[in-house]
Order: structure tokens, then C-alpha cells, then sequence
């Protein structure tokens, strides 16, 4: 026995040791060296995949902020300017009599294996996309080869500066990976047939399944299959990139997970960067490690919803009385820390975005709603409301301001946000209970009309004003869903300043043609309209609190860098163009 | 358990009893497989698991939310698409069409499962659900059956050992210790782990522990490959043992107590039998008969891993994967897993009635007399 005993201590010990001393690199690489630190929570194999165009692929496991050092999309935005960065293209812009924009291809740019970038990478990206019907079809009618290295867009309609960006951004994916099946969507295309056309499901669907048994890259970094572990993925250096010989590290190591799995990697030192969303207490204790945090927008941030089937919500006094007693600075704080901060301006549009797109002296029109029940009170009592025997504020008939505030549970911001939104209002009159529900069916709720009060984002992470005023008016009303849901049901055209309008339309136009001051002065007018009527109240905006470990990384951006103004998921996040371009490496 | 087989026919009346043809040879093979006790349990085996696959087809369709609509909110919150837009990419993403009727659904689920086909990962179309299955089985057999049978046998030994000195010093600490670790949920433990052992004390490195193998260890059986496995699998298989043992340690405890009383035990004191014996023919053996039954039901939830202690340590179990399959609404996957939990579970309460006559003569004596 003892000596049984004996053999297996041995084994164990032997078994561990291995262990410990087995774990070093596996492959040298020439090129850079060191290791950048960050997070994505990617899949693993075998759902995991190498298609730049399906679920599960590339998408799917590198997100907006990775995939660009794999596939160089045109250009990168530095959103403080307006302006595009060269990274794939080294030229783009409208035709001059605006039926096309153009795009040239950097003469340098060559994948992975050597062979040029050219504008047949570029037709079969967007021959695939017709199947799959991007976005950029909405404004384009064809892609055409000018030469090796000039494409042409041509519009369908008027040009746009949203057809602009989203050209722009878009990832190229390699002919010589994708270039049967663009063939065959060229060919299905132009046999005329319709989009449910089984030729067309089909090809849709062998796009989908499509399974590359290996990546061209036309970024810096490039990774097979073997690349991907259970708890981090390593994109490799490869040295046939236009910024191959600009970067610095040598591989990026992509830890897996959310952010009960990367809190205690950022705490341990092996983590550099995350953008995942951590509470207020684990930032602090970044701090306390003496972790710095740099703060990005988001774009959005959470509002309260009305549904304007629902009476009193309808009553536009009760939707500015409710703006009016929630003191946002407060609700921010709750909604995340020091992750949100309070709407000023309230015309949906980001603060940030306010004196861009604005004109002056709409600016000074706008209601800031600034904390006061006083005023609050006196906007119901003119509306014939008055305070019952319980201290509810009820109508003449004796309805009181009762309803049910649904949220997503899941959602710690907007479970945040919606229980002190409640509690605010409820301490001035109203009669509110606030109720958590799984997030799907918060949204599938609003989407159906089933609530009476709600919280979900306003504006997004975009540059133009249309897309910034889209959440929620349209986003979650009958104008931006499927026929048979009506959200909030808001009415887009009614009467204003003594004329007719569609509040739908003019929001679209705010980002259509080339003409910003144009754009300008029609976004002023939505905002006013949006500042008056109180649609939906836009109590914060979150800040995206990223931890950058710069015991790790050297370069780091200060904290009025004017580049920290690109938002965090917007396909423009700082360290994409700061990686690429050598700002920041190994320390 | 098993049924009582039918009295021998005596020879003398089997002589005059006609031949059986072939027919009649097969009725009576039929009547005899139907009416055994292993047939039964089969039949009654594999209608629990039609009724549990059922059950969870409708069930997680009435979920909030499908496969396609959490996709499409997805897109417009994280891209800032319009619903058109948005519900454009879904459906070139997704080849499950949200809108057929739930019957046809669910004939069409049923009549590939009966080939033996769990069907395709609907977030990964292309990936078959049984592969899925089988690369992330293994790694929670692993961990999780390690961490039930570590906890078992510490809970069994520790628990008898208390009640056998019942009232000592030894006892009064373990009582503590199995009644506070009892209550902690396991993920608490599990984030203690990484957040005290790992990044306060520094103890070990948390980004070495992470995963199920180092990622450039060659999978192979040798050391180095065992020894990473290992490693990795240790402190998941710690939190799991920490989090169940009380709960064994304090059943076995309580069961033993009530053995050490029983007449026999006295009997056996009288008999001059040592005490070894005595406690591990006599005590252990009859103590540990309600652990059994308990044992099993665990067994059969270990494929299920541990959904939030998978996902902590980053540990490639099956639990981690339903926990993103839910997310994500992937029925098929998600049906495919649910239907391995419901045919082990299934199937480890068929191996626990069979081990509980094993363990109890008096089930078996009964059994046969019955």
C-alpha cells in the first residue's frame, strides 16, 4: 500500500511539474514582439469559423473593434473632425455631379499571401452583399470596376453622405476565398429573379454555410483555427500587410469572456484593455490597482418610453411634468456610476452632438427641463390636474397618473435608470410600480404596445443626425416596425407652427444629400420638435469606462486626445487606428 | 427489483403439451420481453425522455424573444440599423424561419431526432448540434464528475467519521465548516477564488488557470497535455467540491446517527467485532443507502456542468455553452442539451435503483418475494 502510495505522489509530482515548465511559446515569429492584452467573447470551434460574411465567423468572433486588423476596411473616422483616415483606400469621394462615389484601393495593399488588393475584392464584397442585402443597397444601385484599383458606386438615388460611411467601413473580404460564390451571386443577380427566388435562398444559404479552411488577411494579423483557445485566441503578426511594418506587437491575445470573466484578468494584470461594462464598485477597484480608466461615449444612453395609447401618457404636460421632477444628475449616477452622465439639452441628440449639428439660436431655445416640481405642478394644474386626498395627481374625472414602468432586468443601467426614475416620480404625485421583465420581452413589449412606461436606448453610436434621432421615435414606433406593432405610437405627422408635417420624413432627411448646413437646419427644427413634446425622455448618456493598463501598454492616448471622442462600438474605436498605426505598444 | 420469472412448467405436462410453431415461439418471446422488468424500464425510460423533449421544444419556445428577433436587436443596438436593415442581415444569417407554425416545427424536430439527428445549431448554421455536443461533453464529465466524486467520497468519509465521534472537537469544526460552505452559492466561491487566492494572495496566475488546457500544449496523452488538463480543471473541480461536500458531509452525518442506534450495530459490539469492521461493513454500508439515490440524480445533472462556474473559469463544458446557446435563443442546441441531461438523468436513476438492491439485501429479498 505504502508503496502505491509512493508511485502515485511521484506521478503527481512529475505530472505538475511538467505543467509547469511545458507552457512557453510554441512558435517563434520574426517581426514585432510583445503581446497586446484585450478581450472579445468569441466562440470557440467548432461554431467558431473563418466566414467574413455569417454568423459564427469572423463577425461573430472578432467584433467591430478586432476584425479590422484582419480585414482593412477603406478608412477609419476620427469623429472630433468629420474626417476618414486612410487605411484600406487611398483615395474616395463623391463623383462631381454626385450620381457615384468613388474608392481607390492603397497600390501598396496586398493580402497575406502576397497578391494585390484589388477592385475585384472589392465587387466580389459587394456581390455577396447584394445576396445578403447590406445596407448599402439602399443607396446604391451597382459597383463597378474602373481599373485594378478604382471602384465606382453608383447611386440610386441622391447621393449621401450615410452611403459615404457605410462604403467606407465596410470590410473587404478576398476574391480568391469568396470569388465562386460572387460569381454565382453576379449570375442570380442579373437573372432578374426576386429576393425569395429559391436561386437566391439558397445562395444565401451556402453563403452562410460557407466554411474557409483558411484566412487572407489584409490587416497586420491573421490566425487559423489552432489560434483558438478556450479562454484566449492569438491573432498573429503576418508581414505582407500595408501596416505590418507600423505595428508593434507581435501578436494580440484575445481573452474570452464577459465581464464576470474578464474582472478578475484586469485586476491580475493580464488583461490591457477590455470594453466590456463593469459595475461602479469594480472600476474602483481598477483604480485602486492602479489601473487607469479612460472614458469613451457610447452614443446612447437609456429613456424613458411613453406609449401614447396609453392615457395620461399621451397628455403631453404629463410626459414634460415627469422630465421635470426626475433630477438626472442623480438618476445618471444610479443608472452607472460614473459611467453616465446627465442629458442637458434634451433634443435627441448627444450633448456632445448638440453644437455640431445645432444651430445657435436653436440651441438657446431649447427646454433644458432642469429639475423643478414646482414647475412641474403648475404644467398639470393647467392641464386640469390636481393632487387626490392620497396625494396622487389625478384628473377631473379622478384618474390618477398611474401606470406600470417595465424594464430589463438583465440590464443593470436600464434597471437602474427605471427604479429611480420611479422613485422620483412617484415622491412628487405619481402613482407608478416599477417592474422587471427578462430584456427580450421588455423589447418585444414595446415593440407590441404592452406597456405603459419603458426604458430603452435614444440615439446611437453614429455620426449623422438621422441615425442619432432614430431611437427610439422611430426605432420603436410604427414607423420603423413590421406592420401589426406599433410601439410607443407616436404620431409622425401632425400639426406644427400652423402647418402640416411628417416628423418620419424630415428625421430621414436630416442626413440626406451633401448639404450640411442644409442638414443642419432641418435637424434644429426635429430637435425643437423632439425639446417641446417630450416624446420620450432622454435622462443620460453612458460612457463606455474601459481599463487601460498601461503597466502593459505604452502610447496611451492623454485624456484630451482628441481621438477619445470616437465612440466605443462604433467600428472607429481609438485603438484600432492606434494599434495600426504604432501609437501604442509593449511597454 | 427484477421481476419474478414465471414458475417451470413441470415436465411431465410440457410433454403433453402441443409444439409451439415459430408464431407462437416469437408471441411467447414478445410476451416474454414485454413483460420483463428491463423491457419496462427501457419503454418507461424512453417515454420520459419523448415527454422531457416535449416538453422543453414548447417550453423554450415560449421564451421571450427567438433566434431571430434577439439578433435583430442586437444589430440595431450595437450598429444602429433600422429594423429593416437589421431584419435583412437576420434573415441571411438565420435559416430558422421564426413564423412556421410550432407543430411543423416540432414533426420535423421529432422525425430527424428519430434517425438520430439532433439537427443544426441554428446561430451556427452548419455546425451540427451533436458535434457540438460531443466537443464540449467530455470537458464537464471531467470537471464536474471529479468535483461529485471527490465531494461524495470526502462528504462519505468525513461525515461518518463525525457522527462516530460525535460531540468532539472534530465534529463541532467540520459541522461549522460543512454548514457555511453548504450555504455559499458555488459561483460566490468560484469568484472568491480567482478574486482572494488568485489576484489578492497571488497564489497562481489567474489568466494560467483559465480554459481547459494551455493553447500550446499538443493534445495527446502524454504529461505535459495531462498535467495542463489538469491544471486547468483544478480549480473548477475545487469549487465544486467545495460547494457540494457539505451537503454530503452533513447527509452522511445525520444517516450514520441513525445507523450507529439500530440494533445490529449493538449486536455486532456484542459480538466482539473490532471496530473497523463494524464501521465500514456494518455502519458505512447501510448509512450510505439514502446517499445513493441522491448520488445518482447528481450524476445525471453532472452533464449539465455548471453553467455560471463554467463561464467564470472559461472552462469549455457543455454548461458554458448553453448558458451562450440561452442567450442566443440556439433551440436546436439548446433541445439537444436539455435531451442529454434528460437521458442521463434518466438513465443514472435506472443505475440507482439497480445499485440500491445491490447495496440493500432487504430491497432484493423483497424484490423476488413480491
Amino acid at each position: 500500500m505504502k508503496r502505491f502510495v509512493h508511485l502515485l505522489l511521484v506521478l503527481a509530482l512529475a505530472v505538475t511539474a511538467l505543467s509547469t515548465f511545458s507552457t512557453g511559446p510554441a512558435r517563434a515569429q520574426e517581426g514585432p514582439t510583445g503581446t497586446w492584452f484585450g478581450t472579445w467573447p468569441y466562440i470557440l470551434p467548432p461554431e467558431h469559423h473563418l466566414n467574413a460574411f455569417s454568423e459564427g465567423g469572423l463577425n461573430t468572433n472578432l467584433g467591430v473593434v478586432y476584425k479590422s486588423f484582419v480585414l482593412l476596411p477603406p478608412a477609419f473616422m476620427m469623429w472630433a473632425t468629420n474626417e476618414y483616415e486612410p487605411l484600406l483606400a487611398s483615395e474616395w469621394g463623391f463623383e462631381e455631379d454626385g450620381s457615384a462615389y468613388f474608392l481607390t484601393l492603397n497600390a501598396d495593399a496586398t493580402w497575406s499571401d502576397g497578391t494585390p488588393v484589388t477592385s475585384d475584392d472589392v465587387l466580389a464584397t459587394y456581390a455577396i452583399g447584394r445576396i445578403l442585402d447590406w445596407a448599402q443597397y439602399d443607396y446604391i444601385a451597382d459597383v463597378e470596376k474602373v481599373d485594378d484599383k478604382t471602384v465606382r458606386f453608383v447611386f440610386s438615388g441622391e447621393p449621401s453622405m450615410l452611403a459615404e460611411r457605410l462604403i467606407l467601413k465596410e470590410y473587404v473580404a478576398p476574391a480568391a476565398t469568396y470569388g465562386e460564390l460572387a460569381a454565382r451571386a453576379v449570375e442570380v443577380y442579373e437573372s432578374g429573379v426576386a429576393m425569395d427566388d429559391e436561386s437566391w435562398t439558397t445562395l444565401r444559404s451556402e453563403i452562410e454555410a460557407f466554411r474557409p479552411e483558411e484566412l487572407l488577411a489584409s490587416g497586420p494579423y491573421i490566425y487559423t483555427l489552432d489560434d483558438v483557445g478556450d479562454s484566449y485566441m492569438t491573432l498573429r503578426w503576418q508581414p505582407n500587410s500595408l501596416f505590418s511594418d507600423q505595428v508593434k506587437f507581435g501578436e494580440l491575445r484575445l481573452w474570452a469572456g464577459e465581464t464576470e470573466a474578464t474582472a478578475p484578468l484586469v485586476l491580475s494584470g493580464d488583461l490591457a484593455h477590455s470594453t466590456n461594462v463593469y459595475p461602479p464598485s469594480t472600476q474602483e477597484a481598477f483604480t485602486n490597482a492602479g489601473i487607469r480608466m479612460v472614458d469613451l461615449p457610447r452614443g446612447y444612453g437609456p429613456a424613458v418610453l411613453f406609449n401614447f395609447d396609453v392615457y395620461p401618457w399621451n397628455v403631453k404636460e404629463v410626459r414634460q411634468a415627469a422630465a421635470l421632477v426626475i433630477e438626472r444628475s442623480e438618476n445618471a449616477f444610479l443608472t452607472n456610476g460614473f459611467g453616465a452622465t446627465p442629458t442637458i439639452y434634451m433634443a435627441g441628440l448627444p450633448d456632445e452632438m448638440v453644437p455640431v449639428w445645432l444651430p445657435e439660436d436653436v440651441i438657446d431655445q431649447l427646454d433644458h427641463y432642469d429639475f423643478d416640481p414646482d414647475r412641474a405642478a403648475a404644467l398639470l394644474e393647467g392641464a386640469g390636474f390636481s393632487k387626490n386626498d392620497d396625494g396622487i395627481w389625478a384628473d377631473a374625472d379622478g384618474v390618477t397618473l398611474s401606470g406600470e414602468f417595465k424594464f430589463a432586468a438583465e440590464f443593470a443601467d436600464f434597471s437602474g435608470m427605471a427604479q429611480n426614475a420611479t422613485d422620483q416620480m412617484n415622491e412628487f404625485g405619481f402613482d407608478i410600480t416599477a417592474r422587471a421583465v427578462p430584456w427580450q420581452e421588455s423589447a418585444e413589449d414595446i415593440r407590441n404596445g404592452e406597456f405603459d412606461i419603458s426604458v430603452w436606448s435614444w440615439s446611437s453610436a453614429s455620426p449623422f443626425p438621422s441615425r442619432m434621432f432614430f431611437a427610439p421615435i422611430q426605432r420603436f414606433n410604427y414607423v420603423g416596425l413590421p406592420e401589426g406593432q406599433n410601439g410607443m405610437n407616436f404620431p409622425m405627422e401632425f400639426e406644427w407652427n400652423g402647418e402640416m408635417i411628417n416628423l418620419d420624413e424630415m428625421i430621414n432627411n436630416t442626413s440626406a444629400g451633401l448639404d450640411i448646413e442644409q442638414q443642419k437646419q432641418l435637424a434644429g427644427e426635429v430637435a425643437l420638435i423632439i425639446n417641446q413634446l417630450m416624446p420620450f425622455i432622454p435622462t443620460n448618456t453612458l460612457l463606455s469606462v474601459e481599463p487601460l493598463n498601461e503597466a502593459l501598454i505604452s502610447g496611451t492616448p492623454s485624456d484630451d486626445d482628441p481621438i477619445l471622442q470616437n465612440p466605443s462600438g462604433s467600428g472607429d474605436h481609438f485603438i484600432i487606428y492606434y494599434i495600426l498605426t504604432g501609437v501604442l505598444g509593449p511597454v | 427489483m427484477e421481476a419474478t420469472p414465471a414458475p417451470p412448467v413441470p415436465l411431465e405436462q410440457e410433454a403433453h403439451m402441443p409444439r409451439p410453431g415459430a408464431a407462437g415461439l416469437l408471441r411467447q418471446g414478445l410476451r416474454r420481453i414485454a413483460t420483463s422488468y428491463t423491457f419496462r424500464v427501457i419503454v418507461q425510460g424512453a417515454l420520459t425522455l419523448w415527454a422531457v423533449t416535449t416538453f422543453t421544444f414548447v417550453m423554450i419556445r415560449q421564451m421571450p424573444g427567438n433566434p431571430v428577433d434577439i439578433k435583430i436587436d442586437q444589430l440595431m443596438q450595437t450598429r444602429g440599423m433600422t429594423y429593416e436593415e437589421a431584419r435583412n442581415m437576420a434573415a441571411g444569417l438565420f435559416e430558422f424561419d421564426p413564423n412556421a407554425p410550432i407543430l411543423e416545427q416540432y414533426l420535423d424536430y421529432m422525425g430527424k431526432l428519430i434517425q438520430g439527428d439532433m439537427g443544426q445549431s441554428i446561430s451556427s448554421a452548419g455546425t451540427p448540434v451533436i458535434d457540438q455536443i460531443l466537443r464540449y461533453l467530455p470537458w464537464t464529465l471531467f470537471s464536474v464528475g471529479s468535483g461529485l466524486l471527490i465531494s461524495f467520497t470526502l462528504g462519505v468519509f468525513i461525515g461518518m467519521a463525525m457522527a462516530y465521534w460525535r460531540g468532539s472537537a472534530f465534529d463541532n469544526i467540520m459541522t461549522a465548516f460543512a454548514s457555511i460552505v453548504y450555504g455559499i452559492p458555488d459561483f460566490v466561491i468560484a469568484l472568491l477564488i480567482l478574486l482572494v487566492a488568485g489576484v489578492q494572495l497571488q497564489l497562481f496566475r489567474v489568466g494560467s488557470v483559465l480554459g481547459g488546457v494551455d493553447n500550446d500544449i499538443q493534445a495527446g496523452f502524454n504529461l505535459a497535455y495531462i498535467g495542463s488538463l489538469i491544471k486547468h480543471a483544478a480549480l473548477p473541480v475545487l469549487t465544486y467540491v467545495l460547494a457540494s461536500v457539505g451537503g454530503w458531509i452533513l447527509t452522511m452525518k445525520s444517516s450514520t446517527i441513525s445507523t450507529l442506534g439500530e440494533d445490529y450495530i449493538t449486536v455486532a459490539r456484542a459480538r466482539g467485532l473490532s471496530e473497523g469492521r463494524i464501521l465500514t461493513a456494518y455502519v458505512g454500508r447501510n448509512a450510505m443507502l439514502p446517499l445513493v439515490t441522491r448520488l445518482a440524480i447528481s450524476i445525471g445533472f453532472v452533464v449539465g456542468g455548471s453553467v455560471i462556474i463554467e463561464t467564470i473559469f472559461l472552462y469549455p463544458g457543455l454548461g458554458r455553452h448553453l448558458f451562450l446557446a440561452i442567450g442566443s435563443r440556439d433551440y436546436t442546441t439548446m433541445q439537444g442539451v436539455f435531451l442529454v441531461i434528460a437521458f442521463t438523468v434518466v438513465a443514472s436513476n435506472i443505475l440507482a435503483d439497480l445499485l440500491f438492491g445491490l447495496l440493500d439485501p432487504r430491497v432484493r429479498v423483497g424484490g423476488q418475494q413480491s
